[in-house]
């Protein structure tokens, strides 16, 4: 069969295939776009690596003996440590990969101009996110993972109505040895379903492309070569992280096994988490923590609409970038304020950069935007 | 860029092998080479640690992580592995066995439980340093301080005080490879040692780690030439 004639035999039975085809050889993308937009794919490329590794390590876990589990991965199973490493690190790049993408979407506006089933993707997909590498550090059994675990447990069970319930069906009631059981499968089952969410963003996305321009190109050999500068860079960064600094941003006591009679000196959670850990503190009690979570989250969904600009994407001026990059610097203060000892001024620190996050959404950007429309 | 490519195959390996020959613990000021960034185990310390921890340490703390076959990664050959394990315990014992665990009476030391020390040198930030400090920072208690029965006042601790009595004496064991001993001289051998139970892949880790990131370095500038070139050819 000559190269024609295989066309036509697969065209015929697979007709995705020519679509394809004809996408990738139709000179249809507008030139020079930047290395950033290739951020999507790379978060993409890191799940599968994720979900990959995770698959090795699921395993071998025995939720009813997790520490022990985990110690058996990283000394017993050959190259275990290695995957359990690329696990971590993956991690690590992924929650930085998703925090970037979340700043420039800020950042440039990229919510405007019909851009905003994009940005409720991106923020749905970081959400999810969120919780799966929460579940996913409860599973190192380590006594950082178990403190906070008991503490979510046993605040779940006080919760009265509807969030009680739903609270209560999460975790099958107060902290016990099965607890850890239900909460891998539901580590597994979201980090399989986030896919579904990336397929949606993808969707999104394509709809968004630029205008090709006068002089368009084809996706290969143009892009395939500028994706895979991008791949390389990020797969070196990770490289650096997985090989040199396998525990970035843990804290050194989730090394020792969770025990119920001992609390952690200083329980601070994984770097990814800290920004909403220290968020917890402006409203008082476990539910006010809840609610101040779900309220930093909130109105990062609430963005588009916060923004009273009617100027399209990429447009924003000179104030309120400035305010974005110190809303960034705030949220990177928010986690070291959240990383310190407990002390009277790490706690007040944390209102004080919580409460700029609020009044940065609430108050500034509707005003800001406006002003500047003008 | 072929030659380029051909320096990094060659430097590759260069690199990996420099990992250990800069592995030498030092005392003053205290420096654990596994804790910078390209350094490792020094094996020779990490033995006289082991002999340390043996003849010291063991009698109340279990390294339960560890199996008497562990001990072949750190030089002792099968045989020598099987002697450690049939001293250490009276019933017969393979190298698939564990570390034995010691027996401690729960009123023995006021109440407080000896850790396993599998990952004790993981659980703080430059673990290794804060187990030196802890070993060598007993002292007379300071004018002022009222110390918990049964305690032991103790700089590197936090807190201070400590139910562990001062474990090293300076002249606990005889080392085979004519190091002298001294308190710090232990502690640190130790130290290393724990380091090493709590990560002994790091070696591993980190001479894959530098051939990973030559190739990933090279592979970067080879596909920015390569980008650079395409987009050179647009119409």
């Amino acid at each position: 069969m000559d190269i024609e004639a295989q066309k036509a035999w697969s065209d015929r039975g697979w007709p995705d295939l020519a679509v394809w085809r004809a996408r990738a050889e139709t000179p249809s993308l507008a030139r020079e776009q930047p290395y950033l937009d290739t951020l999507p794919a790379l978060i993409t490329g890191t799940l599968l690596v994720l979900a990959a590794s995770g698959l090795v390590l699921a395993v071998y876990y025995n939720p009813w003996a997790p520490y022990a589990s985990v110690q058996f991965i990283k000394r017993e199973v050959n190259s275990g440590w290695l995957i359990q490493s690329f696990h971590q690190s993956g991690t690590t790049m992924l929650f930085g990969a998703v925090y970037l993408l979340l700043f420039r979407g800020i950042l440039l506006r990229l919510y405007k101009g019909s851009g905003e089933f994009v940005w409720l993707g991106t923020v749905a997909l970081a959400s999810v996110l969120l919780l799966t590498g929460w579940l996913g550090y409860m599973l190192s059994g380590g006594a950082v993972a178990g403190a906070s675990l008991r503490q979510a447990t046993l605040s779940a069970e006080t919760w009265p109505g509807l969030p009680g319930l739903l609270a209560s069906w999460f975790f099958g009631g107060p902290h016990g040895p099965g607890t850890l059981a239900r909460l891998a499968v539901l580590h597994a089952v979201l980090g399989v379903a986030v896919f579904a969410l990336v397929l949606l963003l993808r969707t999104a996305r394509k709809a968004m492309l630029p205008a090709p321009g006068a002089h368009p190109v084809t996706f290969h050999p143009y892009y395939t070569a500028q994706y895979f500068v991008a791949f390389t860079i990020f797969a070196l960064i990770f490289a650096l992280f997985a090989f040199f600094a396998p525990h970035f941003g843990d804290n050194p006591l989730n090394a020792a096994p969770a025990n119920p009679l001992i609390m952690p000196i200083n329980p601070t959670p994984p770097w990814f988490l800290a920004p909403l850990s220290a968020i917890r503190v402006v409203l008082p009690g476990d539910a006010g923590g809840v609610i101040a979570v779900l309220a930093m989250l909130g109105l990062l969904f609430a963005l588009p609409w916060l923004d009273r600009s009617s100027a399209p994407a990429h447009r924003s001026g000179f104030l309120y970038r400035l305010l974005v990059v110190v809303l960034a610097l705030d949220v990177i203060a928010l986690g070291f304020a959240a990383a310190c000892r407990p002390s009277v001024t790490a706690v007040i620190l944390q209102i004080v950069f919580a409460l700029w996050y609020f009044f940065h959404f609430l108050v500034l950007t509707p005003l800001v935007t406006a002003l500047e429309a003008k | 860029m072929r030659r380029l490519l051909l320096t990094a195959l060659l430097a590759s390996p260069l690199l990996a092998s420099f990992v250990p020959a800069q592995a030498e613990t030092t005392l003053s000021p205290p420096h654990f080479p596994s804790q910078s960034l390209l350094g490792g185990y020094d094996l020779a310390t990490v033995q006289r640690g082991f002999l340390v921890y043996q003849t010291v340490c063991a009698s109340c703390h279990s390294l339960n992580a560890l199996h008497y076959r562990d001990l072949e990664a750190i030089g002792f050959t099968a045989e020598q592995a099987g002697g450690i394990a049939a001293l250490a315990n009276e019933k017969p014992t393979s190298l698939e066995d564990r570390f034995k665990s010691p027996h401690v009476t729960s009123s023995a030391f006021s109440g407080a439980t000896p850790p396993d020390l599998s990952n004790l040198a993981a659980e703080r930030p430059n673990g290794p340093l804060y187990i030196y400090h802890l070993l060598t920072g007993y002292a007379a208690t300071p004018a002022g301080t009222t110390l918990l029965p049964g305690h032991f006042y103790d700089s590197g601790f936090p807190g201070g005080q400590i139910a562990m009595p001062p474990p090293l004496k300076g002249h606990d064991v005889a080392y085979a490879d004519g190091v002298t001993t001294s308190l710090p001289q232990e502690a640190a051998d130790v130290s290393t040692f724990l380091a090493w139970a709590a990560d002994p892949n790091l070696d591993a880790r980190r001479q894959v780690g530098v051939r990973a990131v030559l190739f990933l370095i090279f592979l970067c500038l080879l596909a920015l030439a390569t980008k650079r070139r395409i987009w050179s050819e647009t119409v």
